[in-house]
């Protein structure tokens, strides 16, 4: 326990000790505020010029459905965010296990009494606890606007509650593929990699031969459904089983990483 | 090696991107899809021998053990995640509660539980049938309209039978009696339940001949909306000419009276004096400027209206007209018009004046239902409301809650008067009527002069917003993101540089 104990001390220093940590934060909250602040921006000004007198003001119809804070604001910074993460995770992620191969310090921490397991769940956890803090820092501005307007909070609570569950899938694929390498951009971009191709699938549907059951299949694993449905205020237990699942087997198959190079060296 | 499988990625990339831009699997694309799946097979075969130690016992105990319990996890992983998708559970956190039924809903399925099923009749493709769907599995789930789904080309004798038009119709049968639902959403299937419903009919004396409001009228100064409204909502209607109006018939359960332009002549006063007198019931919408010539039977019962007309700067510019002249009510009392009303529920009266209570006699009850905002003042200049610029505000105007809507009950022995009295008229027009919450507070009022239990919020109709949502003015974002959007990303980085610093001492 004190060895996995010291392990994550160790690597929460490493993380917040860097500067790479801070620009990464940076670059998060900089992004969500500017496309935040735009959308809310776009979106006051379209809903004053229907409100204004040239269009006839709250006369009926004159407000069409789609102007709202959830399809004007939310829908838009959450497709924004999500694709944007998908970039930016594996930026955070790439070091995590690849920097360990490529000093060879993974030996040293094998030959503590730290089991494999212990190592990953110490390297996932720590990661998991920035990716967290990532998105509290890039939930400051939504929630300042949001709760300002006196509207909404739970619905910003479900969109933070699926950028988080994003965050930490996407940071998960990342780590099981830095995992796998002790090159640093090689584990970016495979993360990156992976973190897209299962983003969207609904680009597979335009191929005829494609079968109902590929494309359910494929609509079932794929990321974009599932964080979808939190920006439409609705939190599912299915949708959060399947985060908590995709971690889960990141991490089973980050173990086996370790078990792979013993005997493949 | 990693050439070979960079090759075969190439190809695979070609292979689908002939098929996406051409739409056919022509021999281009097959061609890459196989020399590109080939490289790759290759490739990966090639590595996994080259492997140290891939033939030994100890690889393949360890290959297994590792695959094993990844296979597990996945395993369980997608047994829990197929649990939780069965059991449908899930929060609904979004605004308006939109995949929640409104009142109103709930209210007139539990009146057809039982006895109502809904059908969706939709060709197999349609992706409009999804949200029908969706709504429709909304409403089974209260256990009071089960619901099935046909597929269209397949249905040519309910087609015939129910008149259907286009696929993505709803049916929803009580019996033999049927609602065929074009569009349908949560407003329209609402209609249609109430349709079906048939609740106690009540009848309605609608005033006419001294300028009312007209319930034909179809453009945006006419009720016809407003009329509609009432027939759905279980209301029959029926005109009382004011000039030949001696006595208000005994079958009636209210009079509503749409803000007449000329006074009333003597005998329908005097008629309506008497109704009132026996427990009748009133609606009386007052227009700014206009003198129905109720006004002194209104005093008598303890309401008076000062012909003023209400500004509340509070609402903005609103429908082209002046600031403050056309009031968005956010206020409202406890009382059962009120019910469901909140501020975030907004009421708009393009034009309105204000009341005065008093109470004619201890035991009488008299409520405010809508309040202005708390600085709103009282403009004696009647036509600020038709120019884009507020009028000039004495400098002893005093800013006060005025009420806009108000309700009052007489219990007079064994019987009690009701009235209603609205500021405005022009929120229960056609232009105005479904904006914002004006239908709601409208038919609440009638429900509840008519002594009848009102369905709670109803569904929006037609495609309004629900809630007016302003989340802040354009000035306060830029400020925010100037002040707070640029200074935390600043923190962060002055934060990195300062351990970055530490850790080269």
């Amino acid at each position: 326990m004190t060895a996995l104990r010291a392990l994550i001390r160790k690597e929460l220093l490493v993380l917040f000790g860097a500067p790479m940590a801070y620009v990464a934060l940076t670059l998060v909250v900089l992004v969500t505020a500017l496309i935040f602040f735009d959308h809310l921006r776009i979106y006051n000004q379209t809903l004053f010029l229907f409100a204004s007198s040239n269009m006839g003001g709250f006369e009926s119809d004159t407000v069409p459905d789609y102007i709202n804070l959830r399809d004007t604001v939310f829908f838009p910074v959450m497709e924004t965010m999500g694709i944007t993460l998908i970039g930016l995770i594996p930026l955070v992620t790439m070091r995590v296990f690849a920097e360990e191969r490529a000093r060879g310090t993974d030996e040293l921490l094998m030959t503590t009494a730290l089991t494999p397991g212990q190592i990953v769940f110490a390297k996932f956890a720590v990661t998991y606890l920035f990716v967290t803090i990532m998105m509290v820092a890039s939930f400051v501005y939504p929630a300042m606007a949001i709760i300002e307007g006196g509207i909404g909070a739970q619905h910003l609570a479900s969109v933070f509650v699926g950028l988080t569950l994003h965050s930490i899938a996407l940071a998960s694929i990342g780590l099981a593929c830095s995992a796998y390498t002790s090159n640093q951009l090689v584990a970016a971009v495979a993360g990156w990699a992976v973190g897209f191709v299962l983003w969207d699938f609904s680009w597979i549907t335009s191929f005829s031969f494609v079968g109902e059951r590929t494309i359910g299949f494929l609509d079932a694993i794929s990321l974009h459904l599932r964080y979808g449905s939190f920006a439409e205020g609705i939190v599912n237990l299915a949708h959060l089983v399947y985060f908590i699942a995709l971690a889960a087997l990141a991490a089973a198959i980050a173990r086996f990483s370790f078990d792979w190079r013993r005997v493949a060296g | 090696m990693p050439g070979l499988a960079l090759c075969g990625f190439i190809a695979l990339g070609f292979a689908a991107g002939a098929y996406y831009a051409t739409g056919t699997f022509a021999t281009f694309s097959k061609l890459n899809a196989v020399v590109g799946a080939l490289a790759l097979g290759v490739s990966a075969a090639r590595a996994f021998g080259r492997v140290r130690g891939a033939g030994s016992p100890a690889f393949r105990g360890v290959l297994a053990r590792g695959a094993l319990s990844i296979a597990l996890v996945l395993g369980a992983g997608v047994a829990l995640e197929r649990l939780a998708d069965a059991s449908q559970l899930q929060w609904d956190w979004s605004f308006e509660r939109r995949f929640e039924l409104s009142d109103g809903s709930r209210s007139r399925l539990a009146e057809l539980c039982g006895r109502a099923s809904a059908t969706l009749y939709a060709d197999e493709y349609d992706p409009r049938a999804r949200s029908s769907r969706l709504l429709l599995r909304t409403m089974a789930a209260t256990d009071c309209l089960p619901f099935t789904e046909q597929n269209l080309s397949d249905s040519a004798e309910a087609e015939d039978r129910f008149g259907i038009g286009s696929s993505n119709t709803v049916v929803i049968e009580v019996g033999d009696r049927f609602e065929t639902v074009g569009r349908p959403t949560e407003g329209t299937l609402y209609e249609a339940l109430s349709r079906l419903s048939l609740p106690d009919s009540h009848l309605l004396y609608v005033t006419r001949g001294a300028g009312e409001g007209n319930l034909s009228r179809s453009d945006g100064s006419g009720f016809s909306g407003l009329r509609e409204a009432l027939l759905t909502e279980g209301f029959r209607l029926r005109d009382l000419v004011a000039a030949a109006a001696e006595e208000i018939p005994e079958d009636a359960d209210a009079v509503l009276l749409l803000a007449p332009e000329r006074p009333l002549p003597a005998t329908a006063v005097a008629a309506l004096s008497a109704y009132l007198d026996r427990g009748g019931r009133l609606v009386i919408f007052l227009e700014p400027g206009a003198d129905s010539g109720l006004e002194p039977l209104l005093s008598e019962w303890g309401i008076t209206s000062p012909d003023e007309l209400v500004i509340d700067p509070a609402s903005g510019p609103v429908a082209g007209a002046a600031i403050g002249t056309g009031p968005l009510a956010f206020q409202y009392g406890s009382h059962p018009i009120a019910a469901g009303l909140d501020s975030g529920r907004m009421t708009f009266f393009p034009g309105v004046r204000t009341f005065k209570l008093h109470k004619p006699r201890p035991e009488d009850r008299m409520e405010t239902i809508v309040y202005s905002s708390g600085r709103a003042w009282l403009s004696p200049d009647l036509d600020a409301v038709r120019r884009s610029r507020p009028p000039e505000r004495p400098a002893d105007a005093r800013e006060d809650y005025f009420p806009l809507v108000v309700a009052a009950r007489y219990p007079r022995g064994d019987i009690e008067t009701r009235i209603v009295a609205f500021g405005d008229v022009q929120l229960a027009s056609n232009q105005y009527l479904r904006a914002l919450y004006n239908l709601d507070l409208v038919l609440n009022a009638l429900h509840w002069a008519a002594d009848r239990i009102s369905p709670g919020t109803r569904p929006k109709v037609v495609a309004v917003s629900g809630r007016l949502q302003l989340p802040l003015p354009l000035q306060n974002t830029l400020t925010m993101f100037q002040g707070i959007g640029l200074l935390l990303p600043e923190l962060l980085l002055v934060a990195g540089a300062l351990f970055w610093a530490r850790s080269r001492v």
